[in-house]
């Protein structure tokens, strides 16, 4: 099987409740994601917890990208 | 996806073989929910505990002024509702569905203590890995209030 990563994503500025969930592919600084009903973007990535089994426990930070309407 | 499949990916159940998991999955329920729709209150008798296979819970806490705030979500392989287990409480928050099409698998408390004191393998690994599932949630806490 291959990698499980455990996610804890944190708002940078604590202005917004942050998440937990499990991500097939390791986030990387960049990447985009959605918490709740905002869009997030990637600024931090470390190892929190070492690794057990399949899973890899991560943090990041994220920082809320400004919602375009069109 | 089988529930089986699923199950593995799921860290509560990380180091249990799939005979093991199979058991599991016997007495899971599979429900869903719309946005918005309320999974549990805050203070509410908890009877039983939720695996996230699609979507996302928001988790609400009310405080003694009245005063709601939302202060995280959990989304897809995320356990909730597993604090009744080790501690028999009430609910400490209210969890609402975050999106449509919410789907989730909850264990009846009763049936699920049941059978970790008859097979206490399954017992002791799950019981080990709600403490390591806690312990990971009060470093993401930790790290919002340091942030």
């Amino acid at each position: 099987m291959s990698m499980i990563y455990k996610v804890s994503y944190v708002v940078s500025d604590g202005s917004k409740p942050g998440s937990i969930k499990n991500e097939q592919e390791r986030p990387i600084v960049g990447d985009r994601v959605r918490i709740g009903q905002s869009n997030y973007k990637v600024v931090d990535v470390y190892e929190i917890m070492p690794p057990r089994g399949e899973f890899l426990y991560l943090h990041a930070t994220v920082e809320q990208v400004a919602e375009v309407r069109v | 996806m089988e529930v089986v499949t699923l199950l593995q990916q799921i860290d509560l159940f990380r180091d249990l073989t799939a005979e093991q998991l199979a058991v599991i999955s016997n007495i899971m329920v599979e429900e869903t929910f719309l946005s918005g729709d309320v999974v549990f209150e805050q203070g509410s008798v908890a009877d039983k505990m939720y695996l996230i296979s699609q979507g996302q819970l928001e988790v609400i806490v009310e405080y003694e002024n009245g005063k709601k705030e939302s202060v995280l979500y959990l989304g897809t392989g995320q356990v909730v509702g597993e604090m009744t287990l080790v501690d028999e409480g009430r609910r400490s928050a209210t969890v609402i569905s975050a999106e449509d099409e919410t789907h989730v698998f909850s264990i009846p408390n009763a049936t699920f203590t049941e059978l970790c004191a008859t097979n206490t393998d399954i017992g002791y690994i799950i019981m080990r890995n709600i403490a390591q599932d806690m312990s990971f949630k009060l470093r993401h806490r930790g790290s919002e209030t340091i942030e």
